[in-house]
């Protein structure tokens, strides 16, 4: 039988897609119509849910980052959440006891290291050892997760608060923004989106992002063309482990000034869509890092029509695999 | 009558035309030979005949009965078997139970029985096999031997081979075709698909020269020269690659007991000791699996060794593959999919693909593109890679172009030492003539090569000077003569 031609193939997959979110939507019997329009527009409803938006769109683009960083590479990072916790909690620390501008700066850097450190042992397992990042970065996230929970239920809990929360940072302690109207545009937004430009760069126009890319494409091309694969595979989830802590430190000192249980509303695992839906150009980064944070906000909204904001990443999940289908389409296309 | 006849048959794939009009006919008992390049169309016209492809129009008759096979599955049904270039043995299962897959008699299976058979269809050849041995034991030659038991397992009684002595020594080779002949005798017909001409010249009745997808002729063996042979398959005339004498003064590379380690754990060079001369293009024969590919990989730098490795005085010992890229080591692989290219990439990209190091390559913390658009047309031009332009990806070419395109590269950026696998694999006549004095003016302007083959008459026609390897050890026969190469390669001297 001859295959249906592509756009067909992909426009069935998104029928199907849109068919399975209405009979989802129509279960729980809301009006389709009403619900699309809260998730897509609750964002601009109003400037909190702006500002809101923007918060869940920071770490999204920088854990983006790091995400792909290591899918370039030819690795899956499933250990960005824990990452992220970590140098969340690290951050916050640090910049409750340093304080001031200098308190800012060092609770990102601490935020980056420990990072960094909590990628290292999946890492080096994977380089020199050979066993599969999924399998140790899974378990880091599950230490990463009990384990900050502990911490800031005893050791760095604020103790008057009246659940798991370090102190907050007072406002002259955390990173500013600037006014835009009625909303206030965090630095951090601005560093994010520096990251990614200054990512993409660096895989598109440098020889050790060519050497990166060769890696994840074809490890075996890469050691004939002379590049030290093992090197190349540990400093790669090195940096994206990094770049994920970097991003937990920037949500403590730029938007929610303290850690508590529950920090992370899932940031990391939700990246692994956005480094996806981001296609191969890493710039494809910021619109997909700002789709989830408009999804995700829009899930609220549609609460108050009771309908579960799953609904959301019902979405989302659909949007990546009808991206992947079509991308998985695409590349066969070029080597029939 | 003849037992297979193949009429008018044209096989499009897209706008491409691989058979065009194209018939075969060959008689019951026959070892019938079918040559040509690469491309020309014979394994595609085999695959026909095979039920692995259905042509585009044309008509496949056996036994004097037109036949539309829709798969595989029912040309074995009419006894039509069909012996790839890769064989498809697994390692880890035993040759008996690979002598069996997927012709098993049952659900339960009687495997007294099935031993039984198997000695009695193994000792009717001359074979012997140890059947409960795992098949990864198994040579190049066994391999094939099994292969062809497949078949009479299946109750083949029309075999076809496609480039069934590609990985043989010279002795094999003639073991194989005496047991083929004793199959012929025996009432089977045997189609091969070659482009040895000895071996069509020696064992074959009828030849069958096909040339870019159209049939050029259909003769008896004995009517035909083995210079006109060669004339019909190339299309033109041939004139013999020139010799020529070199006499080097220096070393480019020179080791001394060098020894590496296999995969599993064995020695797989075993204290070797050579020099591979200035301007000195060096063939390295042997069968396959004799250490060939330990030895190349622990030049280029992917495996470790012990002993001495010495390129232009410096002491290879302490390089890695980027040093050694550095120091002028230019590769082609013998895997092109896994270690040469990245085929979702451009051919652009694929250009700089081990030069990415080099100072020449280089801009600040980037590639140099201007100088990387000049260095892909030159390496597309130098060996005719038909693209459609530099920012195609490599993976959409066929392999032969891309085979030119990787020899050009290695050729690339002043060599000092040309490390080739194969080099002409893929390649037609012309173009591996191209290749080998592209090989030999680098070797003029003072690079040294070391080609490794499994094909002697290749290495015998283009090297000035050729090594051999067998179980390890290599050996340096005195001069070029075929008969005396081909017992070192089996160690038979």
């Amino acid at each position: 039988m001859k295959p249906l031609p592509l756009a067909m193939r992909i426009g069935i997959l998104g029928l199907t897609c849109a068919i399975i979110v209405l009979i989802a939507l129509m279960t729980s019997g809301a009006n389709p119509a009403e619900v699309m329009t809260a998730l897509l527009t609750d964002t601009f409803r109003s400037p909190t849910a702006f500002a809101d938006t923007l918060k869940r769109f920071c770490p999204y683009m920088i854990l983006g980052v790091a995400v792909f960083w290591a899918l370039r590479a030819g690795l899956f990072n499933i250990g960005v959440e824990g990452q992220f916790l970590m140098g969340g909690m690290a951050g916050t620390v640090v910049a409750l006891q340093i304080g001031g501008l200098g308190g800012v700066i060092l609770g990102a850097l601490a935020g980056t290291l420990v990072g960094a450190l909590w990628a290292l042992p999946a890492a080096w397992i994977r380089a020199y050892r050979g066993g599969h990042e999924v399998i140790s970065t899974i378990m880091l996230n599950m230490i990463a997760f009990q384990l900050s929970n502990h911490l800031v239920s005893g050791p760095i809990m604020d103790p008057e608060a009246g659940f798991p929360t370090t102190k907050t940072l007072p406002p002259e302690s955390m990173l500013s923004g600037i006014q835009i109207g009625d909303v206030n545009v965090n630095w951090a937004l601005g560093l994010g989106i520096g990251i990614v430009v200054a990512f993409g760069w660096w895989l598109r126009r440098t020889v050790a992002g060519y050497e990166l890319s060769v890696t994840g494409a074809n490890s075996t091309a890469g050691a004939f063309a002379g590049i030290d694969v093992r090197r190349t595979t540990f400093s790669a989830l090195m940096a994206s482990g990094a770049v994920a802590g970097l991003g937990g430190g920037l949500q403590a000192v730029a938007f929610e000034g303290r850690f508590f249980m529950g920090f992370s509303t899932g940031y990391g695992f939700d990246a692994l869509g956005v480094a996806i839906l981001a296609g191969s150009n890493p710039l494809g980064i910021i619109p997909s890092a700002f789709a989830y944070g408009l999804l995700q906000q829009g899930a609220l909204a549609v609460q108050t029509l009771h309908v579960p904001p799953g609904i959301a990443t019902l979405i989302l999940s659909l949007l990546v695999i009808l991206f992947s289908a079509f991308r998985y389409a695409k590349v066969r296309h070029s080597n029939g | 009558m003849s037992i297979v006849a193949l009429e008018g048959i044209t096989q499009r794939f897209g706008d491409f035309v691989a058979l065009d009009n194209v018939s075969l006919h060959v008689q019951k008992g026959d070892l019938h030979a079918v040559v040509g390049e690469n491309g020309a169309g014979k394994t595609t016209l085999m695959r026909i005949l095979y039920g692995a492809l259905s042509p585009s129009s044309g008509t496949v008759s056996v036994r004097g009965q037109q036949r539309n096979y829709r798969s595989s599955r029912d040309a074995i049904a009419d006894r039509i078997g069909m012996v790839s270039q890769h064989y498809a043995i697994i390692p880890e299962l035993t040759c008996l139970q690979n002598l069996m897959l997927g012709a098993e008699e049952g659900a339960v299976m009687n495997l007294a029985a099935c031993r039984t058979r198997a000695d009695d269809l193994a000792s009717r050849m001359g074979f012997s096999f140890d059947w409960s041995a795992k098949a990864e034991t198994l040579g190049p030659a066994g391999a094939q031997k099994l292969e062809i038991l497949k078949l009479l397992w299946r109750n083949a009684e029309i075999m076809i081979l496609d480039e069934p002595t590609a990985m043989l020594s010279p002795r094999d080779a003639d073991a194989l075709f005496e047991s083929l002949k004793k199959l012929a005798q025996d009432g089977a017909t045997v189609i091969l698909v070659t482009h040895r001409l000895p071996e069509v010249m020696d064992y074959c009745q009828n030849v069958t020269v096909l040339r870019g997808g159209k049939l050029i002729t259909h003769q008896a063996v004995t009517e035909v020269t083995k210079p006109e042979l060669a004339e019909l398959i190339v299309g033109h005339a041939l004139t013999e690659f020139p010799s020529r004498e070199v006499t080097p003064t220096e070393a480019v590379l020179s080791v001394q007991n060098f020894s590496v380690i296999g995969d599993r754990g064995d020695e797989a060079v075993k204290g070797a000791s050579f020099q591979i001369g200035k301007g000195e293009l060096v063939g390295l024969a042997g069968v396959d699996g004799n250490g060939q590919r330990e030895l190349f990989h622990a030049l280029l730098g992917t495996r470790g060794f012990h002993g001495l490795a010495n390129l232009n005085g410096e002491d290879l010992a302490q390089n890695s593959t980027r040093d050694r890229i550095e120091a002028g080591v230019r590769i082609i692989a013998e895997d092109r999919h896994d270690e040469a290219i990245v085929e979702d990439w451009s051919l652009a990209d694929n250009a700089v693909l081990g030069f990415q190091r080099l100072p020449s390559f280089r801009a600040g913390p980037g590639i140099n593109e201007a100088y990387k658009a000049e260095r892909v047309q030159e390496y597309i031009t130098r060996f005719n890679t038909k693209c459609t332009s530099a920012a195609q990806p490599i993976g959409s070419l066929s392999g032969g172009n891309q085979q030119r395109f990787v020899a050009a590269r290695a050729l690339g950026e002043s060599p000092s030492l040309v490390l080739a696998f194969q080099p002409a694999r893929g390649l037609d006549i012309d173009a591996t003539r191209a290749v080998y004095q592209g090989l030999r003016e680098v070797c003029e302007r003072g690079a040294g090569a070391l080609i490794v083959s499994f094909d002697l008459d290749e290495l015998l026609e283009f090297c000035d000077r050729i090594l051999v390897i067998n179980g390890g050890l290599i050996s340096s026969p005195a001069a070029k003569k075929r008969a005396e190469i081909g017992q070192l390669m089996v160690g038979a001297k």
